[in-house]
């Protein structure tokens, strides 16, 4: 099908890394080829595939990205490229997938086929189409064994950067149970991503800690309490002294909450040390080493601002470009990075997400792109 | 200038005289071996750290592993918490920023004796 899309201009140098680029199926019938048997008629059945719980007012893709055929958004790498990553110069886009919340499903020998098979789907029809995909190995939280087997059976794969499950879970991420997880993620060199999704759906603890929310809106407003109830467990267990080199992101959590985290969790281990005698430096520090977050739903304050905000947070260490494409709350890289100054602007379009993935030494840049 | 402050056995293991020299308040601490003494000041917002509790900790560790130690050598502030060590003044947190002034002790003649 024949689509017109206007290039925007950008005054950037190597161009822009999209780091949350939702790909999804055509269908669940896609998963089958990938899927045993036994799990089939969960893919027909209403209710049985995801678990979900709230009602969405603006449906979660945008109409306008769909390509056509009555096929979802997303769902076709064709138009994809050119609705994206051509017409916003997005030299490259990490595929974060869809179906992450298989990991608040209650069933985790089906959570971990489906994420399987959804992996299998993506290395199939996506990354053949473009060098410019990059992709996330969807995992199910539920059994972190089973988890990190699916890591270590795709984690060689040279345009696999990173993996990625939902920021919600059972249990605060910071826990020993999920050492298999972040084990499988330093052995096979990829970052670990926590995407928003999942939370009060199936298995997981309510949407917000004082109960379930009665509308979407008040969800929204308030998204990123499980990313900071992650990274605050992440850093306060020390998983960053058990794994130096482990990399996490947070992802559609937008940015605000990370100054406030990170000066509370400075203040309070002034006095508080004792309780946690692994950490050797300010809980800031391992955030600013280790974790890296990205800008949408980016918040939108007036500009000055949101740029005070961006350097509260070390932005240009800490913060990645992305679209979120092509949910309904996706942001562009010319909303969002023209509101930067210069001397960050690069850094978050393109190179702390070339850095965190290696994109030099996994050999993804030509040469000369990226020095 | 030294100050007398006490004389040996008024102090008991573990405890703290608190007393004002040159107009600073001060607290002297008896860890069963040796005095110290210590500005009574939090540099943190100016509690009465000396009111503290005068403990030990638990060393740096791997994650999830508790090892106890440092007993006696702790003075923690009454207020937020802050740890310090009583030999140094330095915060246990974050001893690059933080320190309270201790100042040197010596015992002569069974007097203690505080050195400004």
């Amino acid at each position: 099908m024949e689509i017109t899309t206007k290039k925007s201009r950008t005054s950037l140098k190597h161009g822009v890394i999209d780091c949350d680029f939702h790909q999804t199926l055509k269908s669940f019938a896609d998963l089958k080829p990938y899927l045993p048997r036994v799990w089939w008629p969960r893919l027909s059945e209403p209710e049985a595939t995801l678990p979900i719980t709230i009602y969405k007012p603006v449906p979660l893709s945008r109409r306008d990205a769909a390509p056509g055929n009555g096929l979802p958004p997303g769902s076709d790498p064709e138009y994809a490229k050119v609705d994206a990553l051509d017409r916003y110069n997005i030299t490259k886009a990490v595929l974060t997938g869809s179906l992450l919340t298989v990991s608040a499903h209650n069933n985790p020998d089906y959570a971990a086929a489906v994420a399987s098979a959804f992996n299998d789907y993506t290395f199939d029809h996506w990354l053949p189409t473009d060098d410019r995909w990059l992709a996330s190995i969807l995992i199910a939280t539920q059994d972190p064994i089973l988890a990190a087997k699916e890591i270590d059976r795709l984690g060689k794969h040279p345009r696999a950067v990173q993996v990625i499950c939902t920021v919600s879970s059972r249990e605060p991420f910071g826990q020993r149970r999920f050492y298999p997880i972040y084990e499988a993620c330093v052995r096979n060199n990829l970052v670990l991503a926590l995407h928003g999704g999942g939370e009060g759906d199936g298995i997981n603890p309510p949407i917000s800690a004082v109960g379930t929310p009665t509308t979407n809106f008040e969800r929204h407003n308030i998204l990123a309490i499980h990313h900071m109830s992650q990274l605050n467990s992440i850093v306060c267990e020390g998983v960053f002294e058990r794994f130096p080199t482990l990399k996490v992101i947070f992802v559609e959590g937008g940015l605000a909450w990370v100054p406030h985290l990170m000066w509370r969790m400075d203040k309070n281990f002034l006095g508080m040390r004792k309780e946690v005698p692994w950490l050797k430096k300010k809980p800031s520090e391992y955030i600013i080493e280790h974790c890296r977050f990205t800008t949408q739903p980016i918040e939108e304050p007036n500009n000055e601002e949101l740029v005070q905000m961006f350097r509260m947070m070390r932005a240009e260490k800490t913060v990645m470009f992305a679209t979120d494409y092509p949910h309904w709350d996706n942001d562009t890289p010319t909303f969002v990075l023209h509101k930067l100054p210069e001397d960050l602007r690069s850094r978050v379009a393109y190179e702390n997400a070339a850095e965190l993935y290696q994109l030099k030494s996994r050999q993804l840049v030509k040469e000369g792109e990226f020095e | 200038m030294k100050y007398e402050v006490a004389s040996v056995g008024e102090i008991e293991k573990g405890s703290c005289k608190i007393l004002k020299i040159e107009g600073r308040s001060i607290g002297v601490y008896f860890d069963g071996e040796n005095y110290h003494a210590i500005r009574n000041v939090c540099p943190h917002e100016q509690a009465e750290l000396c009111k503290g509790k005068f403990t030990g900790t638990t060393l740096t560790s791997k994650p999830h592993e508790y090892i106890y130690g440092m007993e006696g050598e702790i003075l923690v502030c009454p207020w937020h918490g802050w740890e310090f060590d009583v030999k140094t003044g330095l915060s246990l947190a974050d001893p690059d920023r933080y320190r309270v002034k201790v100042y040197d002790v010596s015992v002569e003649d069974k007097k203690i004796m505080v050195h400004i």
